[in-house]
């Protein structure tokens, strides 16, 4: 825009010249951008943290499966040993490998888990142990016993509540029931070698471990698995991953033997919680920034109000109404964008404040809360995302723009033979 | 043979109707009138006389009800709001009653402001409002802002400003309201030695006797039409 420079200075002239005005707006502009910042990156850490829960109970940020199985749940709807040797060739690409940071194989079926006591529907799962131990951190919620090793044979890893209603203790036999690759019912004896708890109660009730051998030879499914599942650093790298796998396992997936779907797909229920609580954030933003907006429309108003034989004289000299209503955006502008940037500053030390230790909020949860397989830790620890950054500031200034578009329009139209009479 | 030259103002049947309630108000009927470069003309008269609202016609900064006005050869009235901006950076400078200089601006930066606008160099600027500080007695007060500044010492930079990007005509209204008999001298001193140094025409609307009688061309007006038209000298 012709007169850019001039416009710059007058701006900033005026700007300093209402100090105490621009400070004011620029510090409720400081407050609403660190608070939005601040929680932009608390609400990440707050999802990230239930996803990395639930993916590490579940199938992984990504998992690779046969198309049927998530909703048939079936021992036929497996990879065979083949399709199982692609994907594991395919997580060791390139590209691909260096996003991974765990990955697990698995036979998953539905059983039932019986003791003189009783019996129990369950879920188990056939895991190596090192590598399960790697991707779940079930292994770490042992309250009795240990998790299971390497070598073990005929060892299960159960659940506290389990181990309550099936009266069970450390070597306890106990037999699981479940369908075998012929379709058969088939038994296994395995004995107790740990118990953990996870504070899910779905969980801490209704899974078993026991190591892929186990299962393999009880099941007669050789090296066939459900699922491989794979875990990535963060729930960000999910898209790309999945995208990744699913070009270089085209030709498989194409012949409709395996799908690679991540966690979004594989657990909707936890997915939808995500969504619902962004929303339910990005609700309250909307609500404050409003409030901010508002405050800025004041602002920036009153000064116009009180500059009318300005923006005449103005354009008395050769500005056009246009440059006038600019002068006012660009003064908006340089208020909004120099507090966002203070404010985003502000926010990102807040979040580097708690980043260490994060923000401990047990004393308000008087019990573990859990929802769709997923334990909400009390601690929780900020996410810095330097998009959320780029999105703070875009969501700011656009804040400063809209809120400076009506002050603006109001000076550009103004009647400059009226603006300048001298009894105003 | 006379070379013809174009004037710097030229109105032809000029109207101006404002639209208060149920009544119009006629503020300017049927002028026609021609300024030629390097006049002194005083527009002479009571309040609501029109005087003001002429000056803002022969400016662009309001739209005739009907009539034709020129500045320097070119017509007003068809004008978009963005040519007359240009018209008015370019052809035409402006000294107002309330001095209305820009608060944010030193002196000198206001004086040169619509040579800045005009895209003039900055040593250019420094040099033709350095002289014209010198020449008008504000000489080391080039960097004060407004507010340090006496009314009549405003004025004069007000009076530089419209000088300075060298237009073909200065619009000033009521230029020594404001001022002591002592300052309206200085001042009118200024825009004489200015009219006859640069050949700047120069527009005044006034009430005070001793513009109209420094004025080498008086136009009389009365109930929004010119009454009389005399040039004087």
């Amino acid at each position: 825009m012709q007169h850019f420079g001039v416009i710059g200075l007058l701006a900033l002239r005026n700007l300093r010249r209402h100090l105490r005005r621009t400070l004011l707006t620029a510090l409720a502009m400081l407050v609403g951008g660190a608070l939005l910042m601040f929680s932009l990156s608390l609400g990440d850490g707050t999802h990230e943290s239930w996803i990395d829960s639930g993916v590490r109970m579940g199938t992984g940020h990504v998992t690779i499966e046969s198309p049927d199985f998530q909703v048939s749940r079936k021992i036929e709807d497996r990879l065979s040993a083949d399709a199982r040797a692609v994907v594991e060739d395919a997580l060791r690409e390139p590209g691909v490998a260096e996003l991974i940071t765990a990955v697990s194989a698995k036979m998953i079926v539905r059983g039932l888990a019986s003791s003189a006591a009783g019996a129990r529907p369950v879920q188990v799962l056939g895991v190596e142990p090192p590598e399960e131990a790697e991707f779940s951190t079930l292994d770490e919620q042992v309250v009795e016993g240990r998790y299971l090793e390497p070598g073990d044979g005929l060892a299960a890893y159960v659940g506290v509540d389990l181990v309550e209603s099936l009266d069970l203790r450390l070597g306890s036999r106990l037999v699981l029931t479940a369908q075998d690759v012929d379709k058969e019912i088939s038994g296994q004896l395995v004995r107790v070698v740990g118990v953990f708890r996870s504070g899910v109660p779905e969980i801490d009730q209704g899974l078993v471990h026991i190591p892929l051998e186990t299962a393999a030879a009880w099941l007669g499914s050789g090296r066939d698995v459900t699922n491989v599942g794979v875990l990535v650093a963060e729930s960000h790298d999910v898209p790309h991953l999945t995208a990744q796998l699913r070009t270089s396992l085209a030709e498989p997936i194409e012949e409709a033997l395996i799908r690679v779907i991540g966690w979004r797909e594989a657990m909707p229920e936890l997915n939808a919680a995500v969504a619902i609580d962004d929303f339910g954030n990005y609700l309250v933003h909307g609500i404050l920034f409003v409030i901010i907006g508002f405050g800025i429309v004041n602002t920036v108003l009153m000064s116009v109000l009180h500059r009318h034989r300005e923006f005449g004289l103005l354009q008395a000299l050769g500005l056009t109404p246009r440059q006038t209503g600019a002068l006012v955006l660009v003064e908006g502008l340089v208020l909004t964008a120099t507090s966002a940037v203070i404010a985003i500053g502000l926010g990102v030390f807040v979040t580097w404040y708690f980043w260490g230790e994060g923000l401990d909020l047990s004393s308000m949860m008087s019990h573990e809360m859990t929802f769709s397989g997923v334990v909400i830790d009390p601690v929780i620890i900020p996410l810095f995302r330097v998009a959320r950054v780029v999105q703070a500031l875009l969501f700011i200034l656009m804040v400063g723009a809209v809120a400076s578009i009506y002050p603006a329009i109001r000076a550009a139209t103004i009647d400059v033979s009226e603006s300048m009479k001298f009894e105003r | 043979m006379t070379a013809l030259t174009t004037p710097a103002v030229r109105t032809e049947a000029l109207w101006k109707t404002f639209h208060q309630a149920v009544e119009e108000v006629h503020a300017v009927r049927d002028v026609s009138l021609v300024i030629e470069p390097g006049e002194f003309t005083a527009l002479a008269g009571p309040s609501g006389s029109g005087k003001t609202t002429l000056l803002n016609l022969i400016g662009g900064l309001t739209r005739s009800t009907s009539g034709r006005v020129s500045v320097a050869g070119q017509e007003l009235t068809t004008m978009s709001n963005r040519e007359l901006a240009q018209l008015r950076l370019e052809k035409i400078g402006f000294v107002f009653q309330a001095y209305n200089l820009l608060p944010v601006l030193t002196a000198i930066e206001n004086a040169e402001f619509p040579m800045l606008l005009q895209g003039v160099g900055l040593d250019d600027r420094r040099r033709r409002v350095r002289e014209l500080f010198e020449k008008t007695g504000l000489a080391g007060l080039e960097d004060r802002r407004p507010g340090k500044l006496s009314g009549g010492q405003q004025q004069r930079v007000a009076v530089i400003r419209a000088v300075a990007g060298r237009p073909a005509l200065v619009l000033a209204d009521e230029p020594t309201a404001n001022l002591d008999s002592v300052a309206s001298e200085a001042l009118l001193d200024v825009m004489d030695e200015l009219n006859l140094a640069l050949g700047v025409t120069f527009v005044f609307a006034t009430h005070d006797s001793r513009v109209m009688e420094r004025s080498r061309r008086l136009v009389r007006m009365v109930d929004g039409a010119v009454d009389s038209d005399e040039t004087r000298r």
